[in-house]
């Protein structure tokens, strides 16, 4: 049905638009125009001083390392999540009594409030009265301090993210190994071939543009980290301060909005070029489909 | 190999659902109990449980607690609970009546730069909220929203919109276009095709995408913490301002509340649970 009725059809995809362009597309330009000045949130007049807020940020090694934090942490988690995630989905491949339930219980952590489980997290990790502590002692192993030590703080931070989002990449895996035809097992079993084999020549590839699709899509995810950095230290520990923990820091503590923007832009920049890279693959999944279909 | 797979599930499922328990045993403990560090593992009815056994007294107190502020805060947990359900069930309204009218607009009429403008829609997904805030902030301050829950639902309604367009859009696109060429012939107007085909056809792509709006609304946590201070707060912001309590931090309540701030979820988490492909990966892989 095409129906050539231009103001119906404006009238339908209108709003919508005009809502996300208000909400994105300007904030986006104003946060431009914001890193060129002195803006500060308490108000009062922002004067344009040029490119000075970039020299500042350049300058900074809050800055760098918060970027190396993020980038250590998107790729911890990400891949630590991968590996655990397939792993569960290989377990899960062939039915068995109670795997409906079974994995929608497993599925329960990642629909969770990330900012509300990890105050909670902070009760669990305790180093004095935390269950995982007291379970550590009970076996008489080392008790850590994870949530003040330095070098475990954002290794906290890693298992309560990998706690949320394995399922995440549990859910996609299934889907992916779901979709593997069974005709092409059973002819890898008529051909006699090896468990690994049938591994590495039939699951894994054809499993990977969706297992693809699940890492670029908890890469974002990951980059934006805030909410959990939030609960369990701050925004401004140097250990784990994360570029959205630092942009807080610098407009909603410093009061500096025009600096904060100019840090804005960079992260935009990074979060632009990965949502990119995802775009177009979708499209070209969504093309695959469209011929298979056709 | 058989037994090999349940080497991976057990241990796995244990520890996944162990905080989940804990949760659970601490809200039903006292103060005194929940951070003992001896913990106590089994709930019982009895009056007086010797400190530091296995068994702690089950009371339902940090239930009861809820009702009534915590120190230093101006109200209790059910008025920032409402707060939530507020925000979270008006944006979540809005985002699927507008997913819905605009996932038609694109799945049946020609539009120019159709394919861009969806790319569009699903790129405004991936901002992160925190570099977005503070011109919106700027933009609220013009208009006075700032620390009311309008302000908050208009903007988990920009947050969600993508997802229930493109959500919604696999979902029209599924209805056979045979049904409203049926409706057309018949006499129906193309917005009367509209209303009495298109909506009760794709009733449970609404309820599913209604879903997830709402569990994104309701665990936001970056928009509502930095919009924020006083008037609109909801249940992520209100627990997160807890830390830092000089008497401590109340954990039998904080698990009781969280119990409550979390069954919802779950709930609904089951009845969709058939769609949370869909859900996760804006509806571009179907099953």
């Amino acid at each position: 049905m095409r129906v050539k009725d231009g103001v119906l059809k404006y009238g339908f995809v209108g709003p919508a638009l005009i809502f996300l362009i208000a909400f994105n597309i300007f904030p986006l330009f104003y946060n431009i125009y914001l890193s060129f000045t002195d803006a500060e949130l308490s108000g009062g007049i922002a004067r344009l001083i040029g490119g000075r807020n970039y020299g500042v940020i350049f300058d900074d090694t809050r800055y760098g390392t918060a970027l190396r934090t993020t980038g250590l942490f998107v790729i911890l988690a990400v891949a630590i999540e991968l590996l655990l995630g397939f792993a569960l989905a290989l377990a899960l491949q062939k039915p068995f009594w109670g795997k409906p339930a079974l994995t929608t219980i497993l599925l329960v952590p990642m629909m969770l409030s990330p900012a509300v489980m990890g105050l909670y997290w902070n009760f669990i990790l305790n180093g004095h009265y935390g269950v995982v502590n007291q379970a550590l002692s009970a076996f008489g192993l080392f008790q850590p301090q994870w949530l003040t030590d330095p070098d475990l703080k954002l290794f906290s931070i890693l298992i309560i993210d990998i706690w949320m989002w394995t399922p995440f990449m549990m859910l996609i895996a299934l889907a992916g190994l779901n979709a593997i035809p069974n005709h092409l097992y059973e002819a890898a079993a008529i051909d006699r071939a090896s468990r690994w084999t049938i591994f590495r020549r039939i699951t894994l590839p054809l499993c990977s543009p969706l297992l693809f699709l699940a890492v670029l899509l908890r890469t974002t995810d990951a980059l934006k980290q805030f909410d959990l950095v939030m609960a369990v230290t701050g925004p401004n520990d140097r250990a784990t301060q994360t570029l959205s923990a630092l942009l807080y820091q610098v407009m909603f503590r410093g009061y500096k909005i025009g600096l904060g923007s100019s840090y804005s832009i960079v992260i935009l920049l990074i979060v632009i070029a990965i949502a990119t890279i995802f775009i177009r693959y979708i499209a070209s999944i969504q093309a695959k489909q469209g011929r298979e279909t056709a | 190999m058989k037994y090999l797979r349940w080497l991976v599930i057990i241990p796995y499922f244990c520890l996944a659902t162990l905080p989940l328990c804990w949760l659970f045993l601490t809200s039903l403990k006292t103060q005194e109990a929940a951070i003992s560090p001896t913990a106590s593992l089994i709930p019982t009815t009895a009056e007086n449980t010797a400190p530091g056994g296995l068994s702690f007294s089950a009371t339902l107190d940090a239930y009861r607690k809820l009702a009534t502020p915590h120190t230093g805060k101006a109200h209790a947990f059910f008025h920032y609970l409402f707060n939530s359900v507020i925000i979270g069930l008006l944006s979540t309204l809005a985002s699927v009546v507008l997913g819905t009218g605009c996932a038609y607009g694109f799945s049946r009429f020609r539009i120019a730069g159709a394919r861009d403008w969806l790319f569009f829609i699903l790129s405004t997904r991936f901002l992160p909220p925190l570099a977005v805030v503070v011109p919106v902030l700027m933009m609220y301050r013009a208009f006075d929203l700032p620390n009311t829950h309008l302000g908050l639902i208009l903007l988990y309604t920009a947050f969600n919109l993508s997802l229930a367009v493109w959500l919604m859009k696999g979902f029209i696109d599924e209805i056979p276009r045979a049904y409203e060429e049926a409706a057309l012939v018949d006499g129906y107007s193309p917005l009367q095709a509209f209303y009495k085909i298109i909506l009760p056809h794709s009733a449970t792509g609404m309820a599913v995408t209604a879903v997830f709006c709402l569990i994104s609304a309701w665990n936001e946590y970056g928009f509502a913490l930095a919009l924020n201070n006083a008037e609109a707060v909801t249940v992520p912001v209100y627990f997160a301002g807890l830390q830092g309590n000089i008497q401590g931090i109340p954990w039998p309540q904080i698990a009781a509340g969280v119990l409550i701030f979390v069954v919802p979820i779950v709930s609904f988490t089951v009845l969709v649970r058939n769609h949370l492909l869909r859900g996760v990966t804006f509806g571009t892989i179907k099953q």
